[in-house]
């Protein structure tokens, strides 16, 4: 059986070959703990937050935004069924601290801020995690033709942080999304040929598979 | 036990094929072909053609983790998740949950099973490669192991058929080291592809061609009389493939089995040992475990094929103990169960490319680029045997690329949308050396819930391998460099085991003298020559390309000589 082709479509799954690490893996002997499982889940205080930072990744524009693709509730399902329990922390600590930053802020949580407000505290944010990600030594290891590996020091960043997380989920859902696949990418379900070697045209889309 | 005579003659056939993935479903085939009753028992449940495909046609947005497997699945799946895509949701539910069919490492061992109708021709590459000539011969010129029993010119004609039945496409390159065959055309490479192969060429005189893969991209009669169309570009292949576009067992070698109404499919059957008769000095069939309803069920027939891959099938005739093989039948030259061979892969590079920004291409090529080997051929000479070959691919990037980069907002999400630069990946297909003390033993009281010993694998990369790996690794980055490659990334993934490149091969080698080897040339069991393998076990140096075509033309080769001994009464 040939590795190539399979884990190219993972990569296909995710959005074409991937320039950008798809895993977090840990120094050696890193303990991670283990998954909450099915005890995992959002307020609805912290659904409606969720939902709202990924509609500020993805927002509607001429094509539908996160909110339309279901994005919100991806997110939930996603962190319960398949990350770990540190990664789950990492989310709530994450949501946590979005409104003690805006609290601190403007005194007031995340949610009653202006919009011009959260892209400000979520722009700090990314700010604080490619600091956090820099000072963890992040490097980007490859696995295979298409899976790349972050490698950080397990001892200075415990599990993806949650600004990592929000994005890559947000992104992960929203383009293999009916709305996000079908309206913002091209999806072409049965191509019936193959061309290798063709222009491409003006506004066209990346595919969506 | 009970046993009437109608009822042993209800249980009777002229042949019993173990296994329906890639070489029982070409036994089934051609012994039905040849006018043999031929029953096939399959281990797992049945899957049929298009119907069984449970989520062929489903859209990303139809499978709840959009294809990503979840906790649970990682923890049943402890095997199958190391190698980072067999547990994925899309085609989790062809491949074996190892919680339930667990195994043992001395040293870690890889072992991806799919335990149903098909097996795993319905997961394979479906990368399709002839042996050169120097594969046959390597072992004997350079002193390693035991010699083939044949040769290149021994399959040549069976590569040929087989080649025009399973549709293989490819482009004739002309090269000793990869032999050419009967072609489908060639799927075409893209634009940056197309670059690479022009200055590997020209700067290093090394070939890049496309992929020579079991797909049909020009069906002919003897395949549209099947059913199976044209590959329709989807790449979701191991879904299984509703238009039977590319080759496997229930696309190709099960309908053609069946159209002589010769073929008896029984699944849910466990075979767990050979019968021997003493006095008659043959095999006279094959004792039985029903997987759902434990029910022990005997089976009879002149001629036994095990194909049920190169692990089960070596380890049917360890469990066949009898006063005449104390150690498993036809284990007295003691390599049952060794030699374990695989390729080994997880090293190559990658990187990104500028230019041809106003290139894009179209559809999903279900297949990638070749490099064939090179090292240790022709004049050049390394610090390691033998060599490996490359398999990759260009793609322009898509949103995947956004999860590193900072950003988000409108323009984010527009830029997201749109079509990324290029980029190419090139990985590493090495060849294992036969090793003895690479094996695997069946542990003498550890059962599974079927009664059957448990495998216990005891099987590492060696010293050579270690070496080639270098290479690997420094030789893809400076063919990417020689392209004008940049941000080139050169990988080798030291953590990967024996058994991730799922070609399992060597643990019933081949050979001319019984005391070193299992069987002979015509695949036969040397001391039981009405046994036949034609799987992977058989496997007496693992070559660098992908085995699954020589196991179907050794296959086919064998059919035809056991049919012609039934004929003469030699078995």
């Amino acid at each position: 059986m040939n590795r190539r082709e399979a884990l190219s479509r993972v990569a296909l799954l995710m959005g074409g070959t991937l320039s950008a690490p798809t895993l977090m893996a840990f120094g050696e002997g890193a303990a991670m703990p283990p998954t909450a499982g099915a005890a995992f889940s959002f307020t609805p205080a912290q659904q409606a937050l969720v939902a709202e930072v990924a509609e500020h990744i993805i927002p509607r524009t001429s094509t539908p935004g996160a909110k339309d693709a279901g994005v919100g509730p991806f997110i939930e399902l996603m962190l319960k069924d398949c990350y770990k329990a540190q990664e789950q922390q990492n989310f709530l600590d994450g949501l946590a601290d979005l409104d003690a930053k805006a609290t601190k802020a403007h005194g007031k949580k995340f949610m009653e801020t202006t919009s011009a407000e959260q892209v400000e505290i979520l722009k700090q944010v990314e700010k604080e995690t490619t600091e956090l990600m820099k000072n963890a030594n992040v490097q980007q290891v490859k696995v295979g033709d298409n899976v790349d590996k972050e490698v950080v020091d397990s001892k200075k960043l415990k599990g993806t942080p949650f600004w990592r997380l929000a994005k890559e989920l947000t992104l992960f859902g929203y383009f293999t999304s009916e709305q996000g696949a079908t309206k913002a990418l091209d999806y072409v379900p049965i191509p019936g040929r193959y061309d290798g070697c063709i222009p491409l045209k003006k506004g066209q889309k990346a595919y969506a598979l | 036990m009970y046993l009437n005579i109608d009822a042993q003659k209800e249980m009777t056939y002229d042949a019993i094929v173990v296994g329906s993935g890639i070489s029982g479903g070409w036994a089934a085939k051609e012994l039905t072909e040849k006018g043999l009753r031929v029953l096939c028992l399959e281990r797992g449940r049945d899957v049929k053609h298009v119907e069984g495909y449970e989520t062929a046609m489903k859209a990303p947005w139809e499978l709840a983790h959009r294809g990503r497997p979840d906790n649970q699945s990682a923890e049943e799946y402890w095997a199958g998740i190391r190698t980072g895509y067999t547990v994925n949701e899309e085609h989790r539910y062809l491949f074996e949950n190892d919680s339930k069919n667990p195994y043992l490492e001395t040293r870690p061992f890889d072992w991806i099973r799919a335990y149903h109708t098909g097996g795993r021709s319905l997961l394979w590459g479906r990368q399709s490669y002839r042996w050169n000539e120097e594969d046959f011969m390597a072992n004997a010129k350079e002193g390693i192991s035991i010699d083939w029993p044949i040769r290149y010119k021994d399959l040549a004609p069976w590569y040929d058929y087989v080649e025009r039945f399973a549709g293989i496409s490819g482009s004739k390159d002309g090269l000793d080291v990869l032999p050419d065959g009967q072609f489908q055309p060639a799927m075409e490479l893209n634009c940056l592809e197309k670059h690479v192969k022009s200055e590997v060429m020209r700067k290093m005189g090394r070939t890049l061609t496309i992929g020579r893969v079991a797909h049909l991209t020009k069906p002919q009669s003897i395949h549209t009389a099947l059913g199976r169309a044209a590959c329709q570009y989807r790449n979701m292949c191991m879904r299984g493939c509703p238009f039977g576009a590319y080759f496997s067992t229930q696309a190709a070698t099960l309908p053609a089995a069946m159209k002589t109404k010769r073929l008896t499919l029984a699944n849910n059957k466990i075979v767990s040992e050979v019968l021997y008769d003493e006095k008659k000095g043959r095999a006279t069939g094959v004792r039985t475990i029903d997987q759902n309803t434990l029910e022990v069920k005997d089976y009879y027939a002149k001629i036994i094929f095990l194909n049920a891959s190169a692990i089960p099938s070596a380890s049917i005739l360890m469990n066949s103990k009898s006063s005449r093989f104390p150690n498993g039948l036809g284990n007295e030259s003691d390599q049952l169960g060794r030699n374990i061979m695989d390729h080994h892969l997880g090293v190559g590079a990658s990187g990104t490319y500028d230019g041809f920004e106003d290139q894009y291409y179209f559809g999903r090529r279900a297949n990638g680029v070749y490099i064939p080997r090179y090292r240790n051929w022709g004049k050049d000479k390394r610090d390691y045997v033998r060599g490996f070959g490359y398999q990759g691919g260009a793609s322009r990037s898509s949103w995947g690329r956004g999860v590193g980069m900072e950003g988000f907002g409108a323009a984010f999400k527009e830029e997201m949308t749109e079509v990324g630069g290029w980029n190419m990946g090139i990985g590493g297909f090495g060849e294992v050396l036969p090793n003895e003390n690479n094996r695997f033993t069946l542990h003498p009281t550890k059962k599974d819930k079927w009664g059957m010993p448990l495998v216990v694998f005891d099987a590492g990369y060696g010293e050579n391998e270690r070496k080639m790996r270098i290479d690997m690794k420094n030789d893809a980055a400076e063919m990417l460099e020689a392209a004008g490659f940049k941000n080139i990334n050169a990988y080798d993934n030291t953590k990967s085991n024996l058994g991730i490149g799922i070609h399992e091969m060597g643990t019933a080698r081949m050979g001319k003298d019984p005391k070193t080897s299992v069987l002979n040339a015509h695949n036969q069991v040397h001391a039981c020559k009405n046994i036949f393998m034609t799987d992977g076990a058989a496997m007496t140096s693992a070559s660098c390309v992908n085995p699954s075509l020589t196991y179907m033309a050794l296959t086919a080769r064998a059919a035809a000589f056991a049919v012609d001994e039934l004929k003469k009464k030699n078995l």
